[in-house]
C-alpha cells in the first residue's frame, strides 16, 4: 500500500462520524503512489451537525467517509437502506459518500483467508462476531471456512440475549427484522457520541469467554469488553492507542485491524474506502471495485499484544 | 383449530426452546389478545422465561395488546403467517413498546424460521 509519492495531485478526504469528537485525528496515507490527506471529524452523536458538515463538504473534498452509521446493510444479496443515513447524506450532490461497506465486502474476507493461511487462526476456533449484519462479508468467510461462529447482533445490537448460531439463522433474521430495524433511530442500535467513551459493561462476558476469536465492530466490542480476553485474537478496526492498551491489559494475544495502522491507530473502513475512491475514481457500485481494491494491495494491521511464550 | 389450542401449542414450543427461555428469563409481560370478529379475549404471560396462556381477561394489567380477526390470529400463532405481513397490511394491530414487539417477532422467528 505504501509506495513512493509520484507527481499525482494529492487528494483530500474527510470522514464525518456520529462518533465522539474525542477520537478525531488526521493523517496522511499514500495509496498507489498518491498522497491522501485523511481527516476524521466526530459529531458526538448529533445528527443535525453531521448533516450540516456533510452538506458543507460537498464539492470541497475528493471523497467523504460516513462513520458511525451504515448507509445500507447488505445481507445475502439483499440491500436494506438505513433511514437515518439517507437523511444525513440527502444534500450531498456531487462528492461520493462511502460508509466502508465496499471494503468490508471486498477486503475483509481476504483478511480472514490470509490469517488462516498464515496459521494465525484455525477453523477449530470459535468465533464471536459481535455484529455480523454490518460485516456480512467477514461473517460469510468464517462460515465458509468452517469456523463455529456466533453472531451477536441481537445481543449487542438490541439487548436480546439470543445468540445467532448459523448463517441460515442470520439470513432469516435479516429478512424478517432488518426492514423494521433500518427505520429505527440509529442511536438506539449503536453507541454514538459519548456512549463510545463510557466504561465497558461486561454483562455478556460469557459470550466472550466461549470464543477464541472476537470479531466485528470495535465500538460494540469496547462497550461490552470483559475483564479478560486472555489468549484471544481480536479482528476489528478503528482502534486508538488507548484501545490497544486496553486490549493488551486484558491479555489479547493478537489484534488484527482490517484497515492499516497509521500513526498508532487504525482508521475506520469508511475513511480508507473514501481514500480508495479519491485516488481511483472508482466507487463500490462499480463492477471494477473488487479488482481495484485487490490491485491496491492494502495492508491490514497485526499487533502481537501478548505473544505466546 | 381453536385459537386457545393454538396458543397452548405456541406456549409449549416457546417453553421447550432453551434459547428462547434464556432470552426471556428477565422478561415479564402480559399480552392480551383480542379476536375482534368474535369479541373473545385471550392472554399470554411471560414470567422469568416461562410462558403461559389463558382465555378471558388477564388478572393483571396487560403490557401489550394484539388485535385481529380470529383467522389471522390463528395463522400468526400457528406459524402459517409471519406477524409482519398482516401488520403491514393493517390486519393486525399491536399496542405496546417497540422493544416488546421486536421480541415477539424474534420469538416467532426462532420457533418457525422465516
Amino acid at each position: 500500500m505504501m509506495s513512493a509519492v509520484g507527481g499525482a495531485r494529492a487528494r483530500r478526504v474527510v470522514g464525518v462520524s456520529l462518533g465522539s469528537s474525542r477520537r478525531d485525528h488526521q493523517a496522511t496515507l499514500v495509496l498507489d503512489g498518491v498522497q491522501v490527506s485523511i481527516q476524521r471529524r466526530g459529531t458526538d452523536g448529533d445528527l443535525e451537525r453531521a448533516r450540516e458538515r456533510l452538506t458543507e463538504l460537498d464539492g470541497q473534498v475528493d471523497a467523504i467517509g460516513l462513520g458511525g452509521i451504515d448507509r445500507w446493510l447488505v445481507v445475502d444479496g439483499a440491500r436494506y437502506t438505513v433511514r437515518d443515513a439517507q437523511w444525513l447524506v440527502a444534500n450531498v450532490k456531487t462528492t461520493p459518500v462511502v460508509d466502508g461497506r465496499g471494503l468490508k465486502e471486498c477486503f475483509e474476507p481476504r483478511v480472514i483467508r490470509d490469517l488462516l493461511a498464515q496459521g494465525q487462526i484455525d477453523p477449530s476456533q470459535r468465533v464471536l462476531m459481535v455484529s455480523a449484519l454490518d460485516r456480512f462479508g467477514m461473517a460469510e468467510s468464517f462460515y465458509a471456512l468452517g469456523f463455529p461462529t456466533v453472531a451477536g447482533d441481537l445481543i449487542f445490537g438490541v439487548g436480546l440475549d439470543m445468540p445467532i448460531l448459523s448463517r441460515r439463522e442470520l439470513v432469516d433474521l435479516a429478512r424478517r427484522l432488518l426492514p423494521q430495524v433500518v427505520n429505527r433511530p440509529f442511536t438506539e442500535l449503536y453507541p454514538v457520541g459519548e456512549a463510545q467513551n463510557r466504561d465497558p459493561d461486561p454483562r455478556y462476558e460469557r459470550y466472550f469467554d466461549e470464543a477464541e476469536i472476537i470479531a466485528g465492530d470495535f465500538h460494540l466490542i469496547r462497550k461490552y469488553l470483559p475483564p479478560t480476553l486472555a489468549g484471544k485474537v481480536v479482528v476489528t478496526n478503528t482502534t486508538t492507542a488507548d484501545d490497544v492498551e486496553q486490549l493488551r491489559r486484558r491479555g489479547v494475544r493478537l489484534l488484527v485491524t482490517t484497515t492499516p495502522v497509521l500513526e498508532g491507530r487504525s482508521f475506520g473502513t469508511n475513511v480508507v474506502e473514501a481514500a480508495v475512491v479519491a485516488v481511483t475514481g472508482i466507487t463500490p457500485e462499480d463492477s471494477r471495485w473488487q479488482p481495484t481494491v485487490d490491485g491496491l494491495k492494502i495492508e491490514f494491521g497485526q499487533l502481537n499484544l501478548n505473544p505466546v511464550q | 383449530m381453536a385459537l386457545m389450542t393454538i396458543l397452548q401449542a405456541f406456549v409449549e414450543k416457546c417453553n421447550q426452546h432453551e434459547r428462547l427461555r434464556a432470552m426471556n428469563r428477565e422478561w415479564s409481560r402480559t399480552v392480551v389478545i383480542w379476536a375482534e370478529d368474535t369479541g373473545s379475549r385471550y392472554w399470554l404471560r411471560s414470567v422469568a422465561g416461562e410462558l403461559q396462556a389463558g382465555q378471558g381477561p388477564p388478572e393483571e394489567e396487560a403490557n401489550m395488546e394484539i388485535r385481529a380477526d380470529g383467522e389471522t390470529l390463528e395463522a400468526v400463532f400457528s406459524g402459517r403467517l409471519t406477524p409482519t405481513e398482516p401488520y403491514n397490511q393493517g390486519d393486525l394491530m399491536v399496542r405496546g413498546s417497540q422493544d416488546d414487539l421486536f421480541r415477539l417477532d424474534v420469538i416467532t422467528l426462532m420457533i418457525w424460521g422465516e
